[in-house]
């Protein structure tokens, strides 16, 4: 198999980093701040969504279901824990606070769930083959996966686009002043913000795990990848994510697939090439605001 | 009138005192030698071999508990201490020196593949023995022991291992496939060193054996999905492939391959023969080999006895606990043979209580007792006859076991005798 098959392959592990990314840059964008515990979230989706299919016995899209809100409310709670008290005190005090709470999170989970590794049960996929562009294969796990992404940037984007909410919060990204002049809440958007970019995290946790498995490290091992989807994309732009966590899945997939055999294991080291190449020509990303030289 | 106390005065009662509270500190550990093992433990309870460490651990306290019911090396209870190197190198390196000058430990008794192999050198040059019941890795085949000369110590590596080296199953993995016809094989491994070194003893083997390793290939462990690295792996044409990496990449890969419906035969590393294994990837396995050590010396049965009535519910026993009982077991009867708890004595009989001759015993409480008579004594372990070469190694069976669903059942039995042959130097 060539490299249709590859790209196919990236477009699936794009997805997972896509949906995250979203709601990392979601942050970044209205927030005004790098959250490095973002990836703990991930991790808190990915057990809570573990819970469920395992002590609740629930199959996987109703876990999905749940799973989702009851992670965006925690991670709601915890930036009106951590955050929300110190949000005057500018990027840096929040960016060490993030890094803080990621740390405690991180070893709180080891400390309640173990170190052990959790797998959900596993879900027997059907292949489908077809023999064109050097034969390509798709199994409906595989499927699952890219159609929940794309049905998540549907919602994401009509959220954005049609609702007062999502409204709001590309007004508060513009000019935050100017959109409490105007009558905004802030308050209630950027709370709803935290609610997004959580339920993200958490369906991106859940659809891990289940790929995988459910650990501690879970979304921390993936969020250097995030952090890189939306400097790719444009920081704080949800579009530029998503562009952003594709180009990284296809290419992580085709240094695999074309480079030699030897040249396997460096899928992620030729991604972040890939993210210093487009920003060396392009500084501001894929869909970002341009930088203003001094 | 009072004469006022002058700065320099001051630093004179300082000085005095802080001379005084030197003596006594050099007094405590200069007014004769401790008489007490310390075994200083490294654990891996935070890596991806986290699974193992339980049954290690509780292998580790109930063969402790045995050797002090029956008295204690040197008449002392011995003791243990745990410190976690999460399977890296450099925190290896840190809990090697703890242990050694914060603990004062007399041996250091674990450390695996991936941590000893690029420690070697400095692990020599810290002259405290490394007593390993987990190390596999190939790199030591002729690094470590006492090199035959055990009452000098100038040409030792202080590197020992109770558990065999990846040299010797892999031998025997390969002998196997050769045997059942597999004429071409490719190989899937992870990074690390334990990984690299199954993979590359098992390709050399199966080579050696006539056979062809028509494709390998290198995977970074922890990723979400290896969907691309098999799809490369199985463009070519291939009789069967040899998996080796940590458990929870290999039951994602295990799925992923189960769901592209590859096919294939498969043969796993070693250290996948485990319940987890089964638990989560046993039904996607089935009918995959694994050959690893039997873990079943002369002395299995009587161990098994006392390991599974040693806790209400112990932690599934494996092939490293079994090694963790010959591992304390070599080290009390060389410090009870040395007469004293200090590192390089214990180092200069860790060979002798295994290759001396003498009183044949399997326990520390047989063992005590030779040696308080005045006799020699020849350790036969748990896990294999646990008689050290000058390298350090040790030989024993290999198992070839088939993966089922609900258990690994064992399908051949590869005597040691038929693979001490298998590498000139050992």
């Amino acid at each position: 198999m060539g490299i249709a098959q590859n790209v196919i392959f990236g477009l699936i592990t794009g997805s997972y980093i896509a949906i995250a990314a979203v709601g990392f840059t979601l942050i970044y964008g209205l927030i005004n701040m790098i959250n490095f515990a973002y990836g703990e979230y991930i991790t808190i989706g990915g057990y809570v969504g573990f819970v469920l299919a395992s002590v609740a016995d629930l199959q996987i899209p109703l876990v999905i279901v749940l799973a989702v809100p009851l992670t965006a409310v925690i991670g709601w709670t915890l930036s009106r824990a951590f955050f929300t008290p110190i949000r005057e005190t500018g990027p840096i005090p929040l960016l060490l606070t993030s890094i803080g709470l990621g740390l405690i999170l991180r070893n709180g989970v080891r400390m309640v769930a173990g170190a052990k590794r959790r797998f959900f049960e596993f879900q027997q996929a059907t292949v489908f083959q077809f023999d064109v562009l050097g034969g390509l294969q798709f199994n409906t796990s595989s499927l699952s996966v890219f159609a929940v992404a794309v049905a998540v940037f549907v919602l994401v984007h009509v959220l954005l686009t049609r609702t007062r909410t999502g409204i709001a919060m590309r007004a508060m990204g513009d000019d935050e002043t100017l959109a409490e002049v105007a009558g905004i809440d802030t308050s209630t958007i950027r709370s709803r913000v935290w609610l997004l970019a959580s339920g993200l995290a958490g369906l991106a946790g859940v659809l891990l795990g289940v790929q995988n498995s459910v650990g501690p490290f879970l979304g921390y091992d993936q969020l250097l990848v995030v952090l890189a989807a939306a400097v790719l994309g444009g920081a704080g732009s949800a579009y530029g994510a998503i562009v952003g966590a594709y180009i990284l899945g296809i290419a992580m997939a085709l240094t695999v697939g074309i480079l030699p055999t030897w040249a396997s294991e460096f899928g992620t080291t030729v991604a972040f090439v890939v993210l210093i190449g487009v920003l060396l020509v392009r500084p501001e990303g894929i869909a970002g605001k341009e930088v203003r030289r001094a | 009138m009072r004469t006022p106390i002058t700065r320099r005065d001051a630093m004179k009662a300082l000085g005095a005192s802080g001379t005084f509270a030197l003596a006594g500190c050099i007094g405590e550990t200069g007014g004769g030698e401790n008489q007490t093992v310390l075994l200083g433990q490294p654990t891996v309870s935070t890596s991806k071999w986290d699974f193992l460490q339980p049954a290690v651990t509780a292998a580790t306290e109930m063969t402790i508990q045995e050797v002090n019911d029956a008295g204690g090396p040197l008449g002392n209870d011995m003791e243990f201490k745990q410190r976690e190197t999460a399977l890296k190198p450099q925190q290896a390196r840190t809990v090697v020196q703890q242990f050694k000058n914060n603990d004062g430990a007399t041996v250091i008794g674990g450390l695996l593949s991936s941590e000893v192999t690029p420690l070697v050198d400095f692990l020599t040059s810290q002259e405290i023995p490394i007593v390993s019941n987990w190390l596999g890795t190939t790199a030591v085949d002729t690094r470590g022991g006492d090199h035959g000369t055990p009452d000098d110590v100038s040409d030792d590596e202080w590197v020992w291992r109770t558990q065999i080296s990846d040299s010797i199953h892999t031998a025997g993995a390969a002998q196997k496939m050769v045997s059942e016809g597999y004429e071409n094989v490719a190989i899937l491994n992870g990074t690390a060193q334990g990984e690299r070194s199954w993979a590359d003893a098992f390709e050399k083997w199966f080579t050696n054996g006539g056979g062809e390793v028509v494709n390998r290939i290198e995977v970074e462990e922890g990723k979400s999905t290896y969907k691309a690295e098999l799809d490369r792996l199985f463009e070519a044409d291939f009789d069967a492939w040899g998996l080796a990496t940590g458990l929870n990449d290999v039951v994602t890969i295990l799925r992923e391959w189960s769901n592209a419906g590859y096919g294939g035969q498969l043969i796993l590393e070693d250290a996948l023969r485990d319940e987890a294994l089964i638990e989560n990837a046993g039904e996607q396995a089935e009918g995959a080999w694994i050959a690893s050590p039997t873990g079943q010396g002369p002395a299995y049965d009587a161990f098994e006895e006392k390991y599974k009535s040693f806790k209400s519910d112990p932690p599934a026993l494996h092939a490293w606990a079994v090694t963790c009982y010959d591992m304390v077991n070599v080290v009390a009867l060389a410090a009870h043979r040395a007469g004293s708890a200090d590192p390089t004595e214990v180092e200069k009989n860790l060979g002798p209580v295994t290759r001396q001759g003498g009183t044949t015993v399997s326990n520390f409480a047989d063992g005590k007792e030779a040696l308080d008579n005045g006799d020699e004594v020849q350790y036969q372990g748990a896990a294999t006859p646990c008689t050290f070469t000058e390298y350090g190694n040790v030989l024993g069976n290999v198992a070839i076991e088939r993966v089922t669903p609900s258990a690994f059942e064992q399908v051949d039995v590869i005597p040691a005798s038929d693979l001490e042959n298998v590498l000139d130097e050992y």
